[in-house]
């Protein structure tokens, strides 16, 4: 009897468990979704509301505008709204400092690994991902300060007037400096990664130490290099504060000579901030859709070239082979109605 | 101790020197040399920023700084209509600080002194009123007796001298002043105004939002990354959830800040009954910014758990409800520590998205449902306000960043190298 009991004790306690342990689940799961649903509502949101000014007539003092959609995408002129320029600004912009910092921060992270001393080396690595955490408004701070003053006389000896150092110049100085840290740190990762094997084999076989660590190293841990290259883009390519205190805020483009001021998606939006309603202030969200664009595109692309080069083997993107799919169905097709009337 | 081989040059494997033709040798220097040079030229252009920063702001980082408000308060005094300093009893006053640069007015009882503002020129401050000084007494337009005269200046004075003559000083020299206010025997109108420029409301707003934030980001943060360490099966639709969550982190904050104008600020406008920004809107709007960042290295700690304190607890008969709470929570305790001290990290430098939630005007008074400034903020305020930014004071605000921001990445290394070592001697 008393068994029987205990037993049924058990079972009733273990029913009771069961159901705690479903109503846990079901808590973290909800908070889990929350979690992913808000890139989803980031996401929707802002394409609501950057799209709404397409479809609606605003009131301004040069009478009713209604702004249009192709002259947004393809226009080049701030003041009408066309934002094309600004995509062509960002790309130059962040292109040419990562010509800058990418060299640099690979060169950087080879040394602190592969050719340093064991004390240097800990200082070195340690001082850089204490320094990868300097907050961006740091960046624009010492870029309005030094960086400026140092382009505007730079300037001066080519005998080009700046706006007081305001230039695409500092600001793609800048956007290098702090894209530097992140991508060294990351490569530090990678370059340490590599396997022993390939450098001790490369060093068998004759080559020298810095051949071994061109050749070997920094092709062995280039996916990784990529991917630190990733985030490097990607805090250049959505960075506002630094770089709207350096690069002047042009409103009309693009522009390609180093000492004019420009702008960049994020400026101009930081730009709005000023105004208060309407259509200036509305048309930002708009820019908002063009920056996530960008940067899912070049996140992809870039994503791509690190899976290639990770795993040259593997199959290829479905669109690609889609491609090659429908060329073979073709050419077989073709092939086939030549059969056909021969 | 093995003796540092500081020679980066030599190369210790090529025993047969004679493989190796000139050329080779010489490509071989040119690599190292290069390497050398580009590390040398970052680390010494990152220290140069800290230095750049800390010296050009070291000048205006006192604790006078530090503590006063923003805004500037200014009074107006006078003295009784009926007063005049001639008819008054003989006082003989003891001033306390006697130094060179102080001009004191022996007439009066106050002693004055040149000092810098926070804006970075020179105001005539006072210095020192005696307490039998006839400052002491003088009225302001409410007819109250004004003596809070600590930490402020005086930037215009307007008296009545010995035969009726209307006196003005609103200069900033010193000596003008003091022999100006010895000529007047009565005070129509004395204008006081304390030190502003202050960055007390941009600290204590910066840390309500850090406490909020956290308090409100990480039971979210863990409980995602309860549910992808513990819970998630490898099906579809747990994919997409962690890519989803994953990509929350490559958005640019800028974008988030969008976020915060179209959702949060509508939000609280309706519930806590504010208008426009707020510090509450700015804390919801950097909470989406941090959940990518507290589920990942919380997910990270719980998954570094040695398997078998669940698979035990389970055995032992525990549900998994009591396994979360009682074991792996306790024991990751490390990791969460971790995460939140990243999160202030990354609370404390961000600009770009507060600026549009949060505003750039700075409160001293800082309530919760009002527009605020943080630390960031603040510098950016500071060089958009004029045409001729006070960068020494920007710079003062980059010191305090700056070392909060390393001792927190300190910590946070600190951290994650005592849990990784508990867990592996376990």
């Amino acid at each position: 009897m008393e068994r029987y009991l205990t037993e049924n004790k058990i079972l009733k306690n273990s029913n009771r468990k069961k159901v705690i342990d479903k109503i846990t689940f079901f808590l973290f799961f909800f908070i889990a979704s929350l979690c992913a649903s808000v890139i989803v509502i980031t996401v929707g949101v802002i394409l609501v509301k950057g799209l709404t000014p397409f479809f609606k007539t605003y009131e301004t003092s040069n009478g009713l505008v209604k702004p249009s959609f192709i002259n947004f995408l393809f226009g080049f002129n701030w003041t009408s709204h066309g934002a094309f320029y600004l995509l062509i600004n960002t790309l130059y912009a962040v292109i040419l400092s990562l010509v800058l910092s990418i060299p640099i921060s690979i060169l950087t992270a080879l040394f602190i690994t592969r050719i340093a001393p064991k004390g240097i080396k800990e200082i070195f690595k340690s001082g850089i991902e204490v320094l990868s955490s300097i907050p961006s408004i740091i960046f624009g701070l010492f870029g309005q300060m030094v960086i400026c003053p140092m382009v505007n006389n730079l300037s001066s000896l080519f005998n080009y007037q700046t706006m007081g150092g305001a230039s695409l110049l500092s600001g793609i100085i800048v956007l290098a400096i702090m894209s530097i840290p992140t991508i060294t740190v990351v490569s530090i990762t990678s370059i340490e990664a590599v396997d022993k094997k390939y450098i001790e084999g490369s060093i068998a076989m004759g080559a020298t130490q810095s051949e071994t660590n061109f050749k070997v190293v920094l092709t062995g841990a280039s996916s990784g290099i990529v991917s630190g290259i990733i985030l490097g883009v990607g805090r250049a390519l959505g960075e506002a504060t630094a770089i709207s205190l350096v690069i002047g805020n042009s409103l009309s483009g693009p522009t390609f000579n180093l000492f004019d001021t420009s702008s960049t998606l994020t400026t101009i939006m930081m730009l709005g901030l000023t105004e208060a309603t309407g259509l200036e202030y509305d048309i930002i969200f708009s820019l908002g859709i063009y920056l996530m664009i960008i940067i899912v595109i070049t996140n992809f692309s870039l994503n791509y070239v690190k899976n290639r080069i990770a795993n040259p083997y593997k199959k290829p993107l479905f669109i690609i082979k889609a491609r090659k799919n429908l060329v073979f169905y073709i050419k077989t097709k073709l092939k086939d109605r030549k059969n056909e009337s021969n | 101790m093995k003796a540092i081989n500081f020679n980066f040059f030599k190369n210790k494997n090529d025993f047969n020197r004679s493989t190796i033709t000139p050329i080779r040798r010489v490509k071989d220097i040119t690599r190292n040399l290069l390497t050398f040079l580009f590390s040398l030229l970052t680390l010494g252009l990152l220290v140069y920023i800290v230095v750049y920063i800390c010296m050009s702001g070291a000048k205006y980082l006192t604790w006078n700084y530090i503590s006063s408000d923003y805004n500037e308060k200014s009074y107006t005094v006078k003295s009784d209509s009926s007063f005049n300093i001639n008819n008054e009893d003989l006082r003989i006053f003891n001033f306390k600080d006697n130094s060179k640069d102080v001009y004191k007015s022996e007439k009066w009882g106050v002693s004055f002194k040149n000092i810098k503002s926070n804006e970075g020129y020179y105001v005539v401050s006072i210095n020192e009123v005696c307490s039998n000084s006839y400052f002491n007494e003088l009225i302001d337009f409410n007819g109250d007796v004004f003596n809070s005269y600590k930490e402020s200046y005086v930037y215009y004075l307007y008296g009545l001298d010995n035969e009726g003559n209307e006196l003005e000083c609103n200069k900033k020299d010193l000596s003008s002043f003091v022999t100006t206010l010895d000529k007047c025997v009565s005070i129509d109108s004395l204008s006081i105004r304390t030190f502003g420029g202050g960055i007390k409301g941009s600290l204590i707003s910066t840390l309500y939002l850090i406490l909020i934030t956290i308090v409100i980001a990480l039971p979210i943060g863990i409980g995602g990354a309860i549910y992808l360490s513990m819970f998630s099966k490898a099906n579809i639709f747990n994919k997409i959830l962690r890519s989803l969550i994953d990509m929350t982190s490559a958005i640019p904050s800028i974008i988030f800040g969008f976020l915060g104008i179209l959702i949060f600020i509508p939000f609280i406008n309706n519930v806590a009954g504010s208008s426009g920004s707020s510090i509450l809107a700015g804390s919801l709007t950097l909470v989406v910014m941090l959940i990518p960042t507290i589920v990942k290295t919380t997910e990270e700690s719980i998954i570094a758990l040695p398997k078998g304190y669940m698979d035990s607890s389970l055995a032992l008969g525990a549900s998994k409800t009591e396994t979360i709470f009682k074991i792996i929570l306790p024991n990751a305790f490390p990791g969460i520590i971790t995460s939140i001290i990243l999160s202030i990290g990354r609370i404390i430098g961000e600009s770009a998205a507060l600026i549009f939630v949060m505003g750039t005007s700075t409160n001293d008074n800082v309530l919760l449902n009002q527009s605020a400034t943080t630390l960031s903020t603040h510098i950016w305020m500071l060089l958009n306000s004029s045409e001729v930014p006070n960068y020494g004071a920007a710079c003062a605000i980059g010191i305090i960043i700056l070392i909060i921001v390393f001792i927190l990445s300190l910590l946070a290394k600190i951290f994650q190298y005592q849990y990784y070592k508990k867990i592996k001697r376990v």
